[in-house]
């Protein structure tokens, strides 16, 4: 019995790390350019990214899911629970990131953009080769805090009838009514997954540390 | 900057061309289900013994079964869809699923936004308590003296919210909860006084977890148990009230009920 509650509860480890591998990098990819508007673009630029962060940073992330998923989609695009589950994980995962790089950026002194201009570079190349290589670096740490959260999140989509592992946790503990054993299991397989993600950040910050930062 | 707005037109005129051919799909509803061949059922798999996840991991339940019967004599295979019990209107209202079971009693509110099936089953309402409980329950609206748990959204919460809005039953005093064995735990751990739900369900729980008695049985919120269908899905809700009657002259509904409630 203890064995098959485990495999059952096992099998929704596929659908969490599927919607934490749509919805952490869509969040990088989208936080990383608004993070990058924010900090060299233009006012108006500038206040559209805080306004986006703001907005997505105060949306509880199931809030968005059901806009998206029973409001938005059918109407507008065809998306479904699944992705519907990853996409707004990863647009609420993005506003957060943008903050992330956002402070990693501002770390890096001035006076670098500034040495970069006088050697003739200009701004995009000193952002690309002298910035951004340095604040992706010191980034990893808090990024690995993201990277657990959104792991963590993704049993949101549960909400649509996507089985992952909590779901199938509260299925077996209705039928059982042995929540201690469901939920165990359940918070067993997420500790796993939360550690190892974690370790393996450790691991990539470590290794591209620079030689300025602390040990 | 001119190429961003290229871009930016072209992704809307997709979504447009996608939305238009979303809505073209001709057809009634039934047409549409069986040409595809399979029929799109939610259900909340936290309830037994309507419906469940077994031991093997698969759906199991009076509900599930009675379902499989129908898609069968209708031609077509059930794609089961679990969602909360919450989501299930909603997702029947907005065609993410094509019907739900999930022991649907019918009410005004749910009848505004999706239809009904015939009845397939009458259902009764049980309050329980914990062995020790001090207090007496007579008639249902006694309960207003207690602590009351109950499932968000079913029709015994919206009965109770009911003796909330009359002035009968204190607001803090009421607990909804996602799924009716969250209640059932409450109860057995004293943070509740009384429990309300469906009476087979709530037997169930009662005999699994111990420690629980049933103090009232009796049709209050509940009652006949039908299908959702779509608003204005004729055809469909036709076409599944036929089968209906036929399992019931049949006496298959009544077999499958002994099978799963002992009754």
């Amino acid at each position: 019995m203890l064995q098959n509650f485990f495999s059952y509860i096992l099998q929704g480890v596929s659908i969490t790390i599927a919607v934490t591998l749509v919805a952490l990098p869509a969040g990088l990819a989208l936080g990383l350019g608004l993070a990058l508007v924010n900090t060299y673009g233009g006012p108006w630029l500038k206040r559209l990214s805080a306004a986006y962060s703001l907005l997505m940073r105060g949306v509880p992330p199931v809030v968005l899911l059901f806009i998206l998923y029973f409001i938005l989609s059918g109407n507008v695009v065809n998306l479904t629970p699944f992705w519907a589950g990853s996409v707004s994980l990863g647009i609420i995962s993005s506003a957060y990131q943008m903050e992330i790089l956002r402070g990693a950026l501002l770390s890096i002194s001035g006076g670098q953009m500034t040495a970069a201009r006088a050697i003739g570079m200009s701004r995009w190349q000193a952002i690309r080769n002298i910035i951004l290589p340095q604040a992706l670096r010191i980034a990893i740490p808090p990024w690995s805090n993201e990277a657990s959260i959104v792991l963590k999140d993704s049993s949101l989509v549960y909400a649509l009838g996507v089985p992952e592992i909590l779901r199938r946790a509260q299925q077996l503990s209705a039928t059982t009514q042995q929540p201690m054993l469901a939920f165990g299991a359940a918070a067993l397989i997420y500790f796993v997954l939360v550690f190892l993600v974690n370790r393996g950040l450790d691991t990539l910050a470590e290794k591209t540390k620079l030689p300025t930062q602390a040990a | 900057m001119k190429r961003l707005y290229f871009w930016f037109a072209l992704v809307l005129v997709m979504s447009l061309l996608l939305a238009a051919c979303g809505g073209a799909a001709g057809g009634s509803q039934l047409d549409v289900i069986k040409k595809a061949g399979v029929i799109k059922v939610g259900t909340s798999a936290d309830y037994p013994p309507f419906e469940y996840i077994d031991e093997s991991g698969n759906k199991a339940g009076f509900d599930i079964e009675l379902m499989e019967e129908i898609a069968k004599r209708l031609g077509v295979k059930v794609e089961w869809v679990d969602m909360p019990f919450d989501s299930l209107i909603a997702g029947v209202q907005e065609g993410k699923i094509d019907i739900s079971i999930s022991a649907f009693n019918y009410t005004e509110e749910r009848d505004q936004v999706v239809d009904f099936s015939d009845t397939y089953y009458d259902g009764e309402d049980a309050f329980a308590v914990a062995d020790g409980f001090a207090g007496s329950i007579q008639a249902p609206e006694d309960v207003a003296a207690y602590k009351v748990g109950v499932q968000n959204g079913t029709t015994q919460d919206g009965w109770l919210t009911g003796l909330v809005d009359e002035g009968l039953l204190a607001e803090a005093n009421l607990f909804r909860y996602d799924r009716a064995d969250q209640a059932a735990l409450d109860l057995k751990n004293g943070r509740i006084d009384v429990m309300m739900a469906d009476s087979v369900p709530m037997k169930a729980l009662a005999a699994q977890l111990g420690g629980l008695k049933i103090v009232y049985e009796g049709v209050v919120s509940s009652g006949p148990m039908n299908i959702v269908i779509p608003e204005g899905a004729t055809e469909l809700g036709q076409a599944i009230n036929e089968v209906i009657a036929q399992l019931e002259a049949e006496g298959f509904i009544e077999a499958l009920a002994l099978k799963h409630f002992g009754q």
